[in-house]
């Protein structure tokens, strides 16, 4: 019988869940806007609903992310280029460059100009927009994690670690699950610090 | 099964389909394509310059990539752009070398207010009422030029008045040359803490109109009549530099810091000896020790050279040995002993080199330019400049065109607001009927008897630059708003803090996050567009092809720039954050006074005036001091939370006003630490909670200026009670400059603790031998 | 070589003044509370200014002195803590894992010096005020202990770049926040490993004392006691 009452007990928590999302939007959807010359909005590590901070908690998304243009990593990586050409920034400090609309055009304006996803970059960039990418690996602000890409490079950690072979990924896709004991294993394969303040600060 | 992946497995058979129903709704806003060329997660450096005082300190900014909500081409949306991240010195700039002060620090918070106009707005309802609409910014170009048209036109371009806090640099001379052009009167340049006092008393005593440069870190020995030289007192950062060095910078040599002044402040606090006197008195105590000095003959040689006998012959008396300044006679006047006199004129005199400052509260009262050419007469009898010249000189100005020292003392910026609210309020033909208002808030910041608040109201039309609305510019009919200072070229003429003439100056170090466009800018557009004189005086474009021009003559002369071409030479200044020239050989300080020859010493000597104050002793038994805080200085950085939230350093109070009332007396009077206590002057009352401490003279109450707004924004409005508002209208006989210090008033208790709600800062030690609440 | 960060406080040059106050806010993303919460004693402060009174008009005296995490090498803190939050870093920092800590507040009453922050709220910055934030520090969330770490990304980010650079770090390359806003150089912060650095030069002066040394916390912040006048010239 201890099924029915953890059932009872899911469907339960999931109501209360709802309606405390319910009444949190209808506060959120209150009168914010007060002047139409300043700044209004709060800025808060809280998690904005619910939902997100369950899905946070166990660790939920998108392994492959929709994203705005179908990019093809394999095409690119074929024409022998280089992760560095677009991630800019990757091998000198913490973050990789997603390459924005003007970027891409830097080659587009001339190559493939027909393909109907490159009429797409086109057309944002008519626009004066930049492509919308959706985020692929990020980190959950409540890890408080510091990652920084480019010790690991010098290391000599190649990009397919973490991130798969990206030669057979179209969109980036999250084959890798980078949670810490991903981290840890390799610190320690690798005889480097796994000191709590290495990473989290 | 991991009771992890049990509570995984039910939660998502459970409420799935809850899950996907109530996935947050991201805001969809549309990406723009960034501005700037940063890579993400690596910081840049970027020159720029704090414009929060006028000390003039050169920034580094760490501008790092990030994401901003923003408008742009009408639509609301996310950019990737440069954002200013964190505040630090400028290590090149030779008044801060690479170091900032508290209030420096909070620029951060200038830029990212929540509260910043970001667009135009005309006003829509009553004036003053605080309703605005948003208008676009060609119609408010043109609202201005067709303003300024018509005032052209009717012939009466005298009535464009032009309110401004004091700048120096190359945007005081855009407004100026602006307004004459325009045919209009030149601008009232207004703040409540003017420094006019000192810089008559110096142009009298030494030859130049301006505040002095302290050689801290070579002094030996400080004698500071009520300045606040680590606070809030002209070139705070770099004082406190040569302050450090002072201490300890020399082995086997610490300099020693004597305090005069009646309520310890934060730089009394952390003076060797601080003595009270009688507020108003500092000039007779100065002349007292002077006295002892020459009766005794205990001054260094050099004290008798024309440049340092000027001073000397400022004072009445001083060539007979100053007869009526006995000890005795001056312990009866200022209340300090004739032993701590003869003391200090000792230990003066025997100290390798020495300095005598004033600042402040003393200079701030009817007979403040005595008291300053007392201070400054002490200062050339002690310090005899030994090698490298006296402790206390003056910043040479650069080899600019149009830059150049003050042939004489401007005027006092009380006088000029008086006058011009006189005018107003006369209702006589030419009182001004268009106002330009930067940067000044002279309704918080002048005392209520100048009426400047009945006189802006009669004025029919106010335009604003400014970036907030506060008392002042909420009366504006338009406001333009001016991008952020890390926003903007800015530029800056520092007046002291170092031997080494300096003009700072950088680019933006962040592009603007709002529609806002600089006020300089602007300007020079509407100069343009109105042809004339106004096109032919100020042929820019832009305010950075007016800095160029300005520069460029530099690029002759020796300094931190050599370049071949005026391109490199632009290059470099921007990159560096400014030019300063080659730093000052020995004996250059010393030549920095000039000796008594110029017409100015015809002056007749300056006798003792005793001080007066607005209201009587029996009426109104207490002095009153508002004084000025590091935090939030004449009021205007009170909107910023990092200074709401910064402990006062000596009651530890925030978010708060307090008056600081002296043990003794509270017990008199039964008012205990936090009551609500209410003071009343001549000129009007106010309430604020009560902090006892042991650091005031008994017969003084004294008050920090900046908070008491009634309209500056979520963070300062509504905290605290403004001091200036119960100031009577004295002023300094000579120069007409706001006696600040000289009204008295009265105390009386009028609620607890839970009327008062005093806010102080609860950290400490508990195992720390603190001190007992004062009670 | 390993490193051992030390701060020395001059308290002869410390003016009091809180640059350091500010700038240790902006750098290290510590939120403003607000009046009312303020009023009950939740102000954050990594680190914060006491001041002393002693004696009375016409002689009081004032002490100011820094309070910040001493980094004790034997810290009263790290015993307590129930998760291991609150530990002893490779390099002798307490350091404080944000994801462990869950709020039990034991390493704040611990604490002799009361300098640990606890996040009562979530924190909160009226937007645009968050875009200042420093991407290189975490921004806590509610039900979190917080407190000085010596600047660690400041610290990492340096050892990071001597490492590219395959060179040792080297004495004043890099300093904290709050020592590189002190105007009078009141703040020295640096590695007492090396014999040479100028915050070991100043940890074994004279005048050297440790924050409530006797109780055995073994604090690798050293205060320089003030000096009178007479002393410094009578040798």
């Amino acid at each position: 019988m201890g099924w029915q009452k953890w059932l009872l007990f899911i469907v339960a928590g999931s109501s209360v869940w709802v309606l405390a999302e319910v009444v949190s939007r209808a506060q959120a959807a209150g009168p914010t806007a007060s002047s139409q010359y300043v700044t209004s909005g709060v800025f808060t590590p809280a998690h904005a609903t619910a939902a997100s901070a369950f899905k946070d908690f166990l660790d939920l998304h998108p392994e492959h992310p929709v994203q705005p243009i179908a990019f093809t990593h394999t095409v690119h990586l074929a024409k022998r280029m280089q992760c560095t050409t677009c991630h800019v920034g990757v091998n000198r400090g913490p973050d990789a460059q997603i390459p924005n609309v003007t970027f891409c055009m830097g080659c587009h304006m001339v190559i493939d100009t027909n393909n109907p996803e490159i009429k797409k970059i086109a057309a944002y960039q008519a626009r004066r927009e930049d492509i919308p990418w959706a985020r692929v690996y990020n980190y959950s602000p409540s890890a408080h994690v510091r990652f920084n890409h480019a010790p690991h490079i010098r290391a000599g950690v190649v990009c397919s670690t973490c991130h798969g072979d990206m030669t057979k990924q179209t969109t980036a896709e999250r084959k890798v699950n980078l949670n810490m004991g991903f981290c840890v294993q390799c610190h320690k394969q690798k005889q480097v610090s796994v000191d709590c303040a290495t990473c989290h600060y | 099964m991991e009771r992890r992946n049990f509570i995984k497995i039910s939660a998502l058979t459970g409420v799935a389909a809850t899950l996907d129903a109530c996935r947050a709704p991201d805001k969809q806003l549309i990406r723009f394509i960034p501005e700037d060329n940063l890579i993400p997660g690596i910081a840049v450096w970027k020159p720029s310059l704090c414009t929060l005082c006028s000390a003039g300190c050169g920034l580094q900014v760490r501008v790092m990539q990030g994401d901003a909500e923003v408008v742009r081409h009408g639509k609301q949306g996310v950019i990737k752009m440069g954002l200013a991240k964190k505040l630090e010195g400028s290590p090149q700039n030779p008044v801060n070398a690479g170091k900032l002060c508290a209030r420096g620090q909070a620029g951060l918070q200038v830029l990212y207010h929540p509260d910043r106009i970001t667009k135009p707005i005309k006003r829509s309802g009553a004036r003053g009422a605080g309703q605005f609409q948003v208008i676009s910014w060609d119609d408010a170009v043109k609202e201005l030029t067709s303003h300024l048209t018509a005032l052209q036109a009717s012939k009466s371009a005298n009535v464009l008045a032009f309110l401004g806090r004091p700048l120096r640099g190359q945007r005081r001379e855009l407004i100026e040359k602006f307004l004459k052009a325009f045919g209009a009167p030149p601008a009232v340049w207004y703040e409540p803490f003017d420094e006019a006092v000192l810089r008559q008393a110096n142009f009298l005593s030494f030859g130049h109109a301006m505040l002095p440069t302290l050689d801290l870190a070579r002094a030996d020995y400080v004698i500071s009549f009520g300045a606040d030289f680590l606070g809030a007192w002209n070139s705070p950062v770099a004082q406190s530099i040569g302050y450090g060095e002072m201490r300890r910078g020399r082995p086997g040599r610490r300099g020693k810091f004597v305090q005069i002044e009646p309520r310890m402040s934060q730089t009394g606090a952390n003076a060797d000896e601080w003595i009270a006197c009688k507020p108003g008195t500092e000039g007779v105590l100065a002349l007292g020790i002077a006295h002892v000095i020459l009766s005794q003959k205990l001054a260094p040689q050099s004290a008798g050279t024309p440049a340092a006998s000027r001073a000397g012959s400022q004072i009445a008396g001083w060539s007979a040995g100053l007869p009526e300044f006995t000890p005795e006679a001056v312990e009866e006047q200022t209340g300090v002993s004739s032993a701590v006199m003869m003391r200090l004129a000792h230990e003066m005199t025997l100290s390798g080199s020495a300095a005598a400052v004033v600042g402040g509260a003393p200079l701030a009262q009817t007979n403040g330019l005595f008291n300053a050419l007392a201070v400054n007469a002490l200062e050339s009898l002690v310090d005899a400049g030994r090698d490298e010249g006296p402790i206390l000189g003056f910043t040479p100005e650069p080899p600019l065109s149009n830059a150049g020292e003050p042939a004489a003392p401007a005027q006092a910026s009380f006088a000029g607001l008086n006058s011009f609210a006189q005018s107003l309020l006369d209702g006589k033909a030419g009182a001004p009927q268009m106002l330009m208002l930067y940067e000044a808030n002279p309704i918080f910041t002048a005392p209520p008897a100048t009426k400047i608040r009945e006189a802006i109201a009669k004025i029919p039309t106010i335009v604003s630059f400014g970036s907030f609305i506060d008392e002042t510019s909420a009366q504006a009919d338009l406001i333009l708003p001016d991008n952020a200072p890390l926003e903007s070229w800015v530029d800056s003429v520092p007046e002291s803090g170092s031997f080494q003439s300096v003009i700072s100056l950088a680019p933006p170090a962040v592009s603007p996050l709002h529609e806002t466009r600089p006020m300089t800018d602007l300007l020079l557009g509407v100069a343009q567009q109105l042809g004339g004189d106004l096109a032919r005086v100020l042929p820019f474009t832009t305010f950075d092809a007016m800095l160029k021009a300005a520069l460029l003559p530099l690029r002759a002369q020796s300094g931190s720039v050599t370049a071949t071409t005026d391109d490199d030479f632009w290059q470099s200044v921007q990159t560096q954050g400014g030019w300063w020239s080659a730093p000052a050989a020995a004996g250059l300080k010393s030549a920095a006074r000039k000796p008594a020859a110029t017409p100015a010493d015809k002056q007749a000597p300056t006798a003792l005036t005793a001080p007066e104050f607005a209201g009587s002793a029996a009426d109104f038994p207490f002095y009153f001091q508002p004084y000025v805080t590091p935090s939030f200085g004449d009021g205007s950085t009170a909107n910023l939370p990092w200074m709401q939230e910064l402990p006062d350093v000596l009651t530890t109070a925030m978010w708060s006003s307090w008056v600081e009332i002296h043990p003794r007396t509270g017990e008199k009077l039964g008012i205990q630490q936090g009551d609500l206590v209410e003071i009343a002057s001549q000129a009007g009352s106010l309430r604020v909670p009560a902090v006892l401490s042991p650091g005031i003279a008994p017969d003084l109450l004294a008050m920090p200026v900046g908070q008491g707004h009634e309209n500056f924004g979520r963070f300062a409005s509504g905290h605290g009670a403004n001091p200036l508002s119960i100031l009577a209208p004295v002023v300094e006989h000579t120069t007409g400059s706001l006696a600040w210090a000289a009204t008295r008033v009265k105390l009386a208790r009028v609620g607890g603790p839970e009327q008062a709600k005093l806010v102080l800062f609860a950290g400490r030690m508990s195992g720390f031998p603190h001190e007992e609440e004062p009670r | 070589m390993s490193h051992k960060w030390g701060l020395v406080v001059d308290l002869d040059r410390c003016t009091g003044c809180e640059a350091c106050v500010v700038a240790c806010h902006a750098e290290n993303n510590i939120p403003t509370v607000g009046k009312d919460q303020a009023a009950i004693g939740r102000t954050m402060q990594w680190i914060r200014v006491e001041r002393t009174w002693e004696g009375d008009f016409p002689n009081p005296k004032v002490r100011f002195q820094p309070v910040l995490c001493q980094q004790c090498d034997a810290a009263p803190c790290e015993a307590v803590c129930p998760t291991y939050a609150s530990y002893h870093t490779e390099e002798g920092l307490n350091g404080q894992a944000y994801n462990r800590c869950i709020g039990t507040r034991f390493c704040a009453n611990a604490c002799p010096y009361t300098v640990r922050s606890f996040n009562f709220y979530n924190p909160q910055w009226q937007k645009p005020l968050n875009l200042q934030l420093n991407p290189d520090v975490s921004v806590r969330s509610v039900g979190i202990m917080e407190k000085c770490t010596f600047c660690v990304q400041r610290i990492k980010s340096a050892e990071i770049q001597a490492e590219a650079e395959k060179r040792d770090l080297k004495d004043g390359e890099f300093t904290t926040a709050c020592a590189q806003s002190c105007a009078s150089k009141a703040l020295v912060f640096g590695d007492l490993n090396d014999p040479h650095s100028e915050v070991s030069r100043l940890a074994s002066s004279s005048r050297a004392t440790k924050l409530l040394g006797e109780l055995g916390t073994k604090p690798n912040v050293t205060y320089l006691e003030r000096g009178a006048w007479q002393d410094a010239n009578n040798g």
